[in-house]
């Protein structure tokens, strides 16, 4: 892809600290107007990768662009972060809190709260404005901390983990606000480690392990590198031989259902005539990987021997 | 520079409106001048009310001189502040003394004079009472006392010496001190007056230096704590947000100040007059337009020299626990100027003033010590100035680099050597 019609584009980006190689030669092209997930373990340096993006940190070598600009005070200016860190002043008062992070975004105090007045009225705050923030409740707090990010329209969202913490009920109101702000033309740039919700928020992911990019591209491209060859049991009775079933690469239990990966070749009716003489089917069903199996196979063994 | 200019809006308006600011602002000077009123007050009271004191004369001729002389010593209303009661001696004159202590002790009696006989002896007049703190009445009685004791020497010697000779004679012989500024301009000025006067301002210029750079390293410390940082940073430079954390908790300081400068204006306008009338000239001078305009300048460049290095304490600390020790050394180079006010002020032209004022690290008391108490060279506060202001330019940068990775480090503190290389970048 054109660099030009990128949000952001990673070029060999480097970041160590001490002997610790953080960020080991990331490259990436993030295109315009998409959700963009960016994957990874804890500690695998989405994190570093972001704040290199924002300027926050500045990379040993390698270069950042943001929207064809060299990282800096303008890219700070187009770009609206929800670190995973995340505070408020305690003792500030709440639509002051969001007028000052939407004035240093560039925004006269006036603009900015009155922006902020109106997102504080959507989302159900409109008569916490004048308290102090340390009277909110946390999940208050964290939609105070969303607006925040929000304020002055971005070009670019960065949310790193945006849903830790939250209860279901947040967590379906920021969904919503993500869908909203990317169908109004935000790039958006969502990192997490929750698979699932990645697999459902994003077109595209790049998939980061120790500081290194081990999987990039469209979410469907992705699933089908890795081909149809999963299978979707659900039965009573003892599963123990699903594992000994030759053509068989893994099983995962998730307690109601079993998600079984095939070594490429085998045949998933073998399974499945297999499954029906020693238990009660009740579901089996052919179908693409999910982006935690994915995750698990690329990353998995790695991490727990790091 | 819009950004600058909302963060410093912030720093400012968020600590101006706190009632603290406020309470602090306006109570210190009215403790001050209340501290002073009381004490008066006080003082007043307590030389309204006559004192009584014995006399236990050994010699048996003191008495006479002593009452008349102590009679001299008048209160406001015209009364005399003394009343002595002349206890013949039984026994000795320790006797007689130890017998008259209940009635010190119920408050009866001021105190007790005792005379041995012999008036040249060494030790041989001494005064009982329950405080022996009060300067004044100890020196009207030993002046009585003196007068009476001299004659009776005077006498012995078969000198003949009338009362009014006497009085001439024992007349103290007082220096008063002139300040020469400019020439056929010196004027009549005390050491005390200079000193304290001085100090003063000293004191504050301490206190507020202290105040204001702890505030700054706070602020960064519960931005850091707050986990706010990184917010603040995804918007802007750490070289902005150290800056208007800065510059604004700087005016906040200034504001403070001009409200100090103006009620001393004030008093200056109200006062004046009296102070002239008094010749209390020296009081004025203290507080002339030019030494308030240095009081100023000092103040910014110490704050800024000072604030930066404050900064860098709270950027690689994650507590105000671990910040203490980190913030000792700066404390100390704040307070050895202010212990040696005494020095500086008796001395202001001596090598170790001139040098100490031209350390940036100490300029911003010592050089304004100097300044308050004789004017020295052009050239040294030019100098002094000059080398402010080219440390603080350094230090911003060292700090600037200090702040840049500080701030999102949590965890161990780094070692001042890391520190210092963060700092050179």
């Amino acid at each position: 892809m054109h660099p030009l019609e990128s949000a952001v584009s990673l070029r060999d980006l480097v970041k160590t600290f001490g002997s610790f190689r953080a960020v080991d030669g990331i490259s990436l092209e993030i295109p315009r107007g998409i959700i963009f997930g960016l994957i990874g373990p804890n500690g695998a340096g989405k994190t570093t990768t972001i704040r290199m993006i924002l300027d926050i940190l500045r990379p040993d070598s390698g270069e950042v662009r943001v929207f064809g600009l060299p990282s800096g005070k303008q890219v700070k200016d187009k770009t609206g972060y929800l670190p995973e860190e995340r505070g408020l002043y305690r003792k500030t008062k709440v639509l002051e809190m969001l007028e000052y992070q939407g004035a240093i975004r560039g925004a006269s105090p006036a603009q900015a709260r009155r922006e902020a007045a109106g997102w504080l009225d959507r989302l159900d705050l409109g008569d916490w404005k004048s308290r102090k923030v340390e009277d909110l409740s946390k999940g208050m707090q964290q939609k105070v901390q969303f607006i925040g990010a929000i304020l002055g329209k971005p070009e670019l969202l960065i949310l790193d983990e945006p849903f830790s913490g939250l209860d279901p009920v947040n967590q379906d109101v920021f969904k919503d606000l993500m869908l909203e702000l990317n169908r109004g033309g935000a790039s958006i740039i969502f990192s997490t480690h929750q698979m699932e919700t990645a697999e459902r928020l994003c077109k595209q992911i790049a998939l980061i392990n120790r500081g290194r990019v081990v999987l990039e591209g469209p979410l469907h491209q992705v699933k089908a590198r890795f081909g149809k060859n999963s299978v979707l049991v659900e039965f009573d009775g003892d599963a123990s031989f699903l594992q000994t079933l030759p053509g068989v690469a893994r099983v995962d239990d998730y307690g109601g259902y079993r998600e079984v990966r095939l070594q490429n070749g085998a045949d998933p009716q073998a399974v499945l005539r297999a499954a029906v003489e020693r238990v009660i089917v009740r579901r089996f069903e052919i179908v693409e990987p999910t982006l935690h199996n994915i995750f698990i196979e690329q990353v998995g063994g790695q991490t727990h021997h790091a | 520079m819009h950004k600058l200019l909302m963060v410093i809006r912030r720093e400012y308006l968020e600590r101006i409106r706190k009632r603290s600011f406020w309470l602090g602002t306006l109570l210190l000077p009215l403790l001050m001048v209340g501290l002073v009123v009381v004490q008066l007050l006080l003082a007043d009271v307590e030389t309204g009310k006559q004192r009584k004191v014995a006399l236990v004369d050994g010699t048996g001729r003191l008495a006479a001189t002593f009452m008349s002389k102590l009679g001299e010593e008048k209160n406001k209303d015209g009364a005399s502040s003394y009343s002595v009661e002349v206890v013949p001696v039984k026994g000795s004159v320790e006797e007689t003394r130890g017998a008259l202590e209940p009635r010190i002790l119920s408050g009866d009696l001021y105190g007790v004079i005792t005379a041995g006989d012999d008036v040249d002896a060494t030790s041989n007049f001494r005064f009982y009472a329950r405080s022996v703190g009060n300067v004044f009445a100890l020196k009207a009685l030993q002046r009585a006392l003196r007068e009476s004791v001299v004659g009776l020497r005077l006498e012995k010697s078969h000198l003949d010496v009338g009362a009014e000779e006497l009085k001439k004679l024992l007349a103290p012989v007082e220096m008063e001190s002139f300040e020469v500024k400019e020439q056929g301009q010196a004027k009549k000025r005390g050491f005390d007056e200079a000193y304290f006067g001085t100090f003063a301002f000293v004191m504050v210029l301490y206190m507020a230096l202290l105040l204001y750079g702890v505030a700054v390293m706070r602020g960064i410390l519960e931005e850091k704590s707050n986990r706010i940082m990184e917010v603040l940073l995804g918007s802007l430079t750490p070289d902005e947000l150290m800056t208007g954390k800065i510059l604004g908790i700087g005016l906040v300081g200034l504001t403070q100040m001009a409200i100090y400068i103006a009620s001393v204006a004030l008093l200056r306008l109200y006062v004046g007059v009296a102070a002239l009338q008094a010749g209390w000239t020296g009081a004025l001078d203290t507080i002339s337009p030019s030494k308030m305009a240095y009081f100023c300048i000092f103040f910014l460049l110490g704050y800024f020299l000072y604030t930066s290095m404050f900064a860098a304490v709270g950027a690689v600390c994650n507590s105000e626990q671990e910040a203490q020790n980190l913030q000792s050394p700066l404390v100390m180079c704040l307070v050895v100027p202010m212990v040696m006010t005494f020095f500086f002020v008796a001395n202001p032209d001596s090598p170790a003033a001139v040098v100490a004022s031209l350390i940036p690290l100490f300029a911003p008391m010592v050089m304004f010590m100097r300044i308050m108490i004789l004017t020295p060279p052009f050239w040294q506060i030019a100098l002094s100035i000059l080398l402010l202001i080219v440390t603080i330019y350094f230090f911003f940068r060292g700090v600037g680099r200090i702040f840049r990775i500080g701030v999102l480090m949590y965890g161990k503190r780094p070692t001042v050597p890391e520190i210092l290389k963060w700092a050179r970048g």
